[in-house]
Formats: C-alpha cells, structure tokens, sequence
C-alpha cells in the first residue's frame, strides 16, 4: 500500500504537479473553446452542403466527412504541425508554419467538423418533413424554413450527442502532446520524467476526469430527457 | 373577375414510375367549396400539394389566380401565401406557442410588425374558440385543438383561398365537429375551399361541388346533394357505399 502512494499518490510531487498541470489546463480550454465553435459551425455548414439540392455541393460535403471520419487525428495533427511546416519552409510559404495551439484547433476542428456534421445531418433528418412542408406552404422560403423552423428544433435532438461528443474532443486534446502543445498529458510526462515517479499522470487522470466526469452525467441525462420528448409533437 | 382562383389544365404528376395524376382538369371560382373524395392512393393529396406549388409536375399547367405557377418565373412563394394549406397530422410547430406559430409567418414572410401581427393572430384565436391558449405549447393541445390553430394559422397569412387535406382523419370522433365547425364557418363567409375529406356530412351541408376522384382522374363531379343521393358512376356508387 505504502508502496502505491509512493509511486501513484505521492502528496509531495502532486502539491508540485497541480500548479503546472492548472497552466496546461488553461492552453486545454483555450483549444476546446476554439474548436469547439469551430467545429460547430464547421459541421453545421457540412451538414447543410450535405443535403444540400446542389449535387455538387452534397458530393464535395460527403467526401469531406468520409475523409476525416476515417482519418487517425493523430495523422491529422501530425500533418497540420510537421507536413505543413514542412512544405512551408522549402516553398517559402510562412503561413504554412504554425505554431502548436493553432495547428491542434485547425487539425481538431476539420476532424470534428466532420463528426458535428453526421450529427447535425441526423439531427435534421429526425424532425418530420411535415414540418418543412408546413413553413413552405406559409409562404416561408427554404432558408427561412431551415433557420426557423427546423434548425431550432434539431439543435434540441443534437444536444446529447453533442455533448458526448465534447467529452471525446477533450481526450483527445492529449494528442497534441505529440506537437509539443503544452496541455495536460504533456505536461504531466515531463514532469514524470524529472521526478521518476508515475504521480503526476495521477494528477493528469484527475485533470480529465474533473473536465468529463460532470459531463458525462449531463449527457446521460440529457439523453433520458430528449430521449422521451424527440417524438415530435403533433406528428 | 370571373377567372377562376385555381385551374388545373391536363395535370400530370409521377413519382418514378408511378403516375398519380393522369391528366386532372379543375376549376375553382370564387367561394366556392371544392369537395375531394376518393379512395386512399387515389391522388387526393399529391393534388392539393400540387396546388400549393409542394410538387412539381411532370404535365399540364397550374394557373392561382391566373398565374402559372408552373412557370419558373413565376416566385412560389409568393404564389404560396394566397393558398392556405392545413394538413391531416396538423404540423403545428413544436417549439413554438399556439400565437406564435401564428404570426411567424406574417412577420417573417410578410413583414408584418409584431403588434400587428399579433392583432390578427388573436382575432384568429378568438374566432376558433382558443383565445385561452395563445401561449400554450402544441404539445399540450388535443388533436382537435391542434388543428384548429393549424387552420388559423394559415388563416393569418390571410388567404385568399384554403386547401384542407383530411384534417379530420387523425382526430377522435368527439374532436372531430369542433374543427368542421370552424370550415363551415369559413365556408359561410364566402372562403374558396378545397376539401378533401370524407365527412359526407359537409360535403351536403356546405359543399358547392363534389369530385370523385380514383386511380389519379376525375371520375366523377357534381352537385353534392345529387351527387350522393345518385352517383352516377359505378366506382362512385361503390365509394359512396362504403364511407356513408
Ligand atoms: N413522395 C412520394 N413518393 C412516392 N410516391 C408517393 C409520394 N407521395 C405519394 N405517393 C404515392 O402516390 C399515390 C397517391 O398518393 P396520395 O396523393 O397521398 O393519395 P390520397 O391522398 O388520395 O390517399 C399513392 O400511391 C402514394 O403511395
Ligand atoms: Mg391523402
């Protein structure tokens, strides 16, 4: 037992680790926030091309989300930070180099646009067509149509998933340890490594779990609720 | 003054391979209340949603109020507005109140203000006997409540003619003569219907013309209260035995 704390509990490095692991904590919510809106607004435009009445549109939509649902995010990663940098330094092009953070929001936003995108494609297909065709027949045009009747409505069926879908976003931030982002598993592995002790993944374990765990109840629970009230009013 | 509000000329409208309007011709004047009957997969909907420019069709023209609306310049949704149209499963929207699905349109299509069209939205209410649930959620409504709000919702765009497919067929028997009330009313004050339903007793009391339709053709029209005392089609006769 004494041995278990020594190694995994040890008090004295985890009162060293917390304050670094808060700083990395910090760059983790920097990179959620940002791909989160991101990909959010990614996957909903994805998801509009994709049943879109322009083929060519459904067509270039869906071969984006085929792609970068079966993409690794780590190959993705790697290639924004180290492929790009790459390309960048022998064509000249600067603005292909990227600094860490940014490169970890681009490669997370064009991976999960894809994922929000067969969300939000689901969420749309769930509300009744009858619906459209109501706001057609008042006149409304397929824009207005989309924006405030079925739009409002597939947000709600789009929550849950949503959420599920925070929660794998914010394991996956540790994949940008491998662009030296200074987030959390980062982090704690270097320090690993100064101490010789496994304790600071502790502290990274803990990190996560305070960030998943709340939210991991909330879309269950959510899940229960809109799980009951999809069925569609009046259908 | 005497062109007709709706006419059909020759429609056709297919689904893949299926025909479900053979060639229709129809005219709707002024006030007058159109009656549908027929049997289930006659056409009866695919028409009224052909007339409120919902289908394309594959033949024939569509003329609202002497516009094509078949012709690409013609602006559907412009065309829309002078249609009402209230479904069988009444597609009430969910997230909004009973006034709100009301004025959405007015406001939004129209450019109505708020207080305006919440005038007419509360007139509306009031006129199918729901003044009480403005703010009440759909979800909340019986069927026949449901539909009342459908047809004053569509009222509020302030059309000049209404299409109503089955919008009793999905109602309890008790729900059912609040919602034909309101039609009759309608009807009484000079509206332009087209009905498709198989409330007989409608089709007498208020009906100006009845149309049997079967298998995608007019089978059959003529003044109701003939028409349902002596049919004079064999399919028609069979028809009318079996929904009176
Ligand atoms: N969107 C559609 N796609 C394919 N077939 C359809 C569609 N809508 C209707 N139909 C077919 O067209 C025929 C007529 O349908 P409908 O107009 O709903 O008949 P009714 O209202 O008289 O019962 C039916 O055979 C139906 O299956
Ligand atoms: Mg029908």
């Amino acid at each position: 037992m004494d041995q278990v704390i020594k190694y995994y509990f040890n008090t004295e490095i985890l009162a060293d680790t917390v304050p670094q692991l808060l700083r990395a904590l910090v760059v983790v919510a920097e990179i959620l926030f940002f791909a989160l809106l991101f990909s959010f607004v990614g996957g909903l435009i994805l998801a509009l091309l994709r049943i879109s009445r322009i083929r060519v549109f459904r067509w270039l939509a869906g071969i984006y989300i085929d792609l970068f649902r079966g993409l690794p995010l780590l190959l993705v990663l790697t290639y924004i930070y180290y492929g790009l940098a790459l390309v960048g330094s022998e064509a000249g092009l600067d603005f292909l180099i990227l600094d860490p953070i940014p490169a970890a929001v681009l490669a997370i936003t064009l991976t999960y646009s894809a994922y929000s995108a067969e969300i939000f494609r689901a969420g749309i297909g769930s509300i009744p067509h009858g619906q459209m065709e109501a706001a057609r027949s008042l006149g409304m045009t397929n824009t207005q149509s989309m924006r405030y009747i079925v739009l409002p409505q597939a947000i709600r069926v789009v929550v849950p998933p949503l959420t599920n879908e925070l929660i794998a976003m914010i394991k996956d931030t540790a994949l940008a340890s491998v662009i030296t982002v200074p987030e959390v598993l980062q982090k704690s592995r270097e320090i690993m490594g100064r101490v010789a002790n496994p304790t600071p993944l502790t502290a990274a374990a803990i990190a996560y779990l305070i960030f998943t765990l709340p939210l991991i109840r909330v879309a269950s629970r959510l899940e229960k609720r809109f799980g009951k009230g999809t069925r569609p009013i009046g259908m | 003054m005497d062109q007709p509000l709706i006419r059909l000329e020759g429609v056709h409208k297919r689904f893949g391979d299926l025909e479900v309007l053979r060639g229709i011709d129809l005219e709707v004047r002024r006030s007058e209340v159109v009656v549908i009957i027929g049997p289930s997969g006659s056409g009866k909907s695919t028409m009224l949603r052909c007339i409120n420019g919902l289908e394309p069709i594959q033949g024939g023209r569509i003329f609202i109020e002497g516009v094509d609306i078949t012709s690409s310049k013609t602006d559907i949704n412009q065309i829309r507005q002078k249609a009402g149209m209230v479904f069988q499963q009444f597609n009430l929207f969910p997230h909004k109140t009973a006034i709100e699905n009301l004025t959405l349109s007015p406001m939004k299509v129209q450019g109505k203000s708020r207080s305006e069209a919440e005038q007419i939205a509360r007139d509306l209410l009031d006129k199918v006997g729901l003044s009480e649930k403005a703010d009440d959620y759909p979800g909340t409504l019986s069927g026949g409540q449901q539909q009342r709000v459908a047809i004053a919702r569509a009222l509020a765009m302030q059309p000049d003619m209404m299409l109503f497919d089955e919008v009793t067929s999905a109602l309890d028997p008790e729900l059912v003569a609040d919602v034909l009330n309101v039609m009759k009313t309608l009807a009484l004050e000079g509206m332009t219907m087209v009905v498709v339903t198989h409330e007989m007793g409608f089709a007498r009391e208020v009906g100006s013309r009845l149309i049997f339709m079967d298998e995608g053709l007019v089978v059959e029209e003529g003044d109701p209260r003939v028409m349902i005392e002596n049919p004079r089609e064999e399919r028609t006769q069979k028809f009318l035995g079996m929904v009176l």
